[in-house]
């Protein structure tokens, strides 16, 4: 949850406060630049972007749920917006690129990911309660590995599920063996379920879980 | 490099390092597999099916605050929090936090140049006009 200073940031700006407006982009703006200059190397196209993030938050900032991470949302926005533009150079596409990265169709609060027409956008409040309830689990998991200070099934989760690597490839990334690597996928998902069962969820709507063991 | 259903979703958020990016991309152009894969997986988030990874990524939910990243810098965490974040900016290339990292490195800032700097000063005060109006 974002803190309170940066709650109140954003309750100014929905007040039409011209100082926190301008407090935010200065905050914000020098980490989004950085952030599409490792993808587009033109600065003058990667400030039209950044101030094009601003803009789509800007539009939404009505629907905008304060609790929310404001870097996580201006990330979502920058980078559908990156891609769009990295996609309309090249010609020969290998995905369908459905989704205008306009902030304007963002919902309340929720910047999506790099592309396709997910969840956020279906307006399905059912699948919101289940990220929301993914998104704890989540936080949940990573706050227990932290607290026992468990660092190395930290990184092992984060290559599995975040990078997308192979068991084996996580273990020799780690330099561990490939069965403790299964074992913190297994204990992951174990977690995750049983955090999702106390929060009234059947894991049969996560259809990850079934197919997590399969690699 | 194993290109698993788990890859091709990190590969769509943008989250791989360029090489791993070009190889996966090039795998997916020379397999029909791949693509259907990939293809299913795009259609399956149309249909609003949850990803662990992509949850994660989208809410950077194992990065270290700006704060932390700032410590990080000045070497002032404890030793095993600074091999967990030096592992989650250069083994998991972690865009957002490499940017921040950047950004607090940064000594000049991104509006160096005076066209930078005017361009910047015309945006704060065109956005101001767009802002809700006071009650």
């Amino acid at each position: 949850m974002a803190s309170t200073e940066e709650q109140l940031l954003v309750k100014k700006i929905q007040d039409g406060d011209e100082q926190a407006w301008s407090t935010l982009i200065l905050r914000f703006e020098g980490r989004l630049t950085n952030y599409a200059l490792r993808k587009i190397k033109d600065h003058s196209s990667c400030q039209d972007l950044v101030q094009e993030t601003f803009l789509g938050f800007l539009s939404n900032i009505g629907n905008f749920d304060p609790s929310r991470y404001i870097q996580s949302y201006l990330f979502g926005i920058l980078g559908n917006k990156i891609n769009d533009l990295l996609r309309s150079r090249d010609k020969s596409k290998i995905i369908d690129h459905a989704v205008d990265s306009s902030g304007n169709q963002l919902d309340a609060g929720h910047a999506d990911s790099a592309m396709g027409a997910s969840t956020w956008y279906r307006g399905d409040e059912k699948k919101k309660l289940e990220n929301d309830a993914l998104i704890k689990c989540l936080n949940l998991l990573i706050e227990h590995l932290l607290q026992k200070k468990d660092y190395l099934k930290l990184k092992s989760i984060e290559l599995l599920f975040v990078k997308g690597v192979s068991n084996l490839e996580a273990a020799n990334i780690l330099g561990i063996d490939n069965r403790t690597v299964a074992s913190h996928r297994h204990y992951a998902n174990n977690f995750i379920i049983e955090h999702l069962k106390k929060l009234h969820l059947s894991p049969d709507v996560f259809p990850q879980f079934s197919q997590q063991d399969q690699d | 490099m194993t290109i698993t259903k788990a890859t091709l979703d990190a590969f769509i958020d943008d989250h791989l390092n360029e090489q791993d990016s070009i190889r996966v991309e090039k795998a997916v152009r020379e397999s029909p597999e791949l693509h259907t894969l990939l293809k299913s997986i795009v259609a399956s988030r149309d249909i609003g099916d949850h990803s662990i990874g992509a949850i994660w990524r989208r809410e950077h939910l194992s990065c270290p605050t700006r704060e932390e990243l700032s410590s990080y810098k000045e070497e002032a965490l404890d030793t095993q929090r600074i091999d967990y974040i030096k592992f989650h900016l250069e083994i998991v290339g972690c865009n957002a936090c490499q940017a921040n990292l950047l950004d607090l490195n940064s000594a000049k800032g991104p509006k160096a140049n005076p066209a930078a700097r005017e361009k910047h000063r015309q945006f704060l005060e065109n956005s101001k006009l767009l802002l809700p109006k006071k009650q």
